[in-house]
């Protein structure tokens, strides 16, 4: 028992070292999803009001290219528009909107924190609960998908980056329609990887990649990229790597989409796998 | 004893506050993010009792993490690079020891002095930081080069800023 004492007393510092260490270790490696949203939530809301203070103060020295991104934001929404297109043509009739359900909304938030130089990369967003905003839905920015929401706080929500080692969305070749996983191998920050398109597929550079609105999280036909470059790999399926439409360095104001329609995809998902 | 304790609280509370709002942002070419709220740990005296020492790296780090969203990461690379620090204090020790009453500083030692204590340390926690964050030896060169080129900045900052602070 002394000696027992003595061995602590004399190296109570590797011990006092191996069980800080060791802690810090679990904290590491223990992925209770549970805990953890309870424990983010928390902490989202107080980083997140601090970040953004900066945030507003960051906000004056991007106005110019905020500016330029919402005017061509509006030229495209107005070529959507029902007055942009001729209603004398013969075979098509406008159908109103509100005979039909509605089936996306879309919520504009502010980016108050985003990090691209990790692994798992998050991005926070100043609206919560209280604006309908809730986990697993999609955020896209004006020039493409962001990511999905994470968690949730009343005022604030973390979003699963596309630059995340664990995002992972279906895409489409938008020219041919086949369509297969897409995801960031934590490189370039620039680029994402598309795998599972078959080697009989024509694959060109330059082709665009949109969301195949598969999953029930993304609405169909988002833009996600272009294609940059493609081999193929053990001679059955091609890798691709994407060029991302968005800069994930340069991300200010978001869409985060409501869909009205996945609770029941999602329960029917469910019943058919059951 | 009071003074020193506000003293070390107050720079405790800069550091974190810097590391979040203005160095977290800083990241060039996606390689180099500079991690300088290890200076607390630097510039505590030669004296602080083991404990305290490793308490307060714990401390440090978690609350890095508690911000940063990584529980663990921050605070493993802390308290290896503080069980570190005795070890490497001896290593550099000049011929007659550090005398009582001082304190680990550019000022006192020199800046050959402290470049050594500083990179050697920083590049402890550095290179800790960035494998266990990846957590794969998946990308080694990349990640080996990002822990390299960030505690290069890293190690440049905490030298600069010494020209500032605890000039006296």
């Amino acid at each position: 028992m002394r000696n027992l004492l003595r061995f602590i007393v004399q190296y109570h510092f590797l011990i006092l070292f191996l069980v800080i260490e060791t802690f810090s270790m679990f904290l590491l490696f223990t992925a209770n999803p549970y805990q953890k949203v309870r424990f983010y939530s928390f902490s989202h809301s107080v980083s997140g009001r601090m970040s953004t203070r900066v945030e507003n103060i960051k906000d004056y020295l991007s106005l110019r290219g905020e500016n330029r991104m919402l005017a061509e934001e509006n030229a495209r929404l107005y070529n959507r528009l029902g007055s942009s297109f001729s209603e004398n043509a013969p075979d098509s009739v406008y159908i109103g909107d509100s005979v039909k359900p509605e089936n996306y909304f879309y919520i504009t938030a502010k980016v108050v924190n985003n990090t691209v130089n990790k692994q798992f990369n998050y991005i926070t967003l100043d609206k919560g609960t209280l604006s309908g905003v809730t986990p697993e839905m999609a955020v896209i920015g004006s020039e493409g998908i962001i990511g999905v929401v994470k968690s949730v706080s009343e005022n604030y929500s973390s979003v699963l980056s596309v630059l995340n080692r664990d995002f992972m969305v279906s895409a489409r070749i938008k020219s041919n329609g086949y369509y297969g996983p897409l995801s960031w191998n934590g490189d370039d920050t620039e680029f994402a990887t598309l795998v599972d398109i078959p080697h009989h597929v024509k694959v060109t550079a330059g082709d665009t990649i949109i969301t195949s609105g598969f999953g029930g999280v993304f609405p169909e036909g988002h833009p996600i990229g272009v294609i940059a470059d493609f081999r193929l790999k053990g001679g059955n399926y091609y890798v691709i790597k994407v060029k991302l439409s968005t800069d994930f360095r340069k991300l200010n104001y978001v869409q985060v989409i409501r869909n009205f329609a996945k609770n029941e995809t999602d329960s029917l998902d469910n019943a058919a796998s059951r | 004893m009071i003074k020193s304790l506000i003293k070390y609280l107050f720079l405790f509370v800069i550091l974190l506050l810097a590391q979040l709002l203005v160095f977290n942002n800083i990241e060039l070419s996606g390689y180099i993010n500079p991690y300088i709220y290890v200076l607390f740990i630097l510039l505590l005296p030669f004296d602080v009792p083991r404990v305290v020492l490793m308490l307060s790296a714990f401390l440090l780090g978690l609350s890095i993490d508690l911000f940063m969203g990584t529980p663990g990461v921050h605070s493993s690379a802390t308290v290896l690079m503080a069980f570190a620090r005795p070890a490497v204090l001896t290593i550099f020790s000049p011929r007659e020891g550090y005398q009582t009453g001082t304190q680990p500083r550019m000022i006192t030692f020199g800046l050959e002095w402290f470049i050594k204590y500083t990179v050697l340390l920083v590049l402890i926690h550095h290179f800790t930081l960035f494998y266990l964050e990846v957590f794969t030896l998946q990308h080694f060169f990349s990640t080996f080069l990002r822990a390299i080129s960030s505690s290069v900045l890293t190690s440049v900052i905490l030298i600069f800023s010494q020209y500032f602070i605890f000039r006296k």
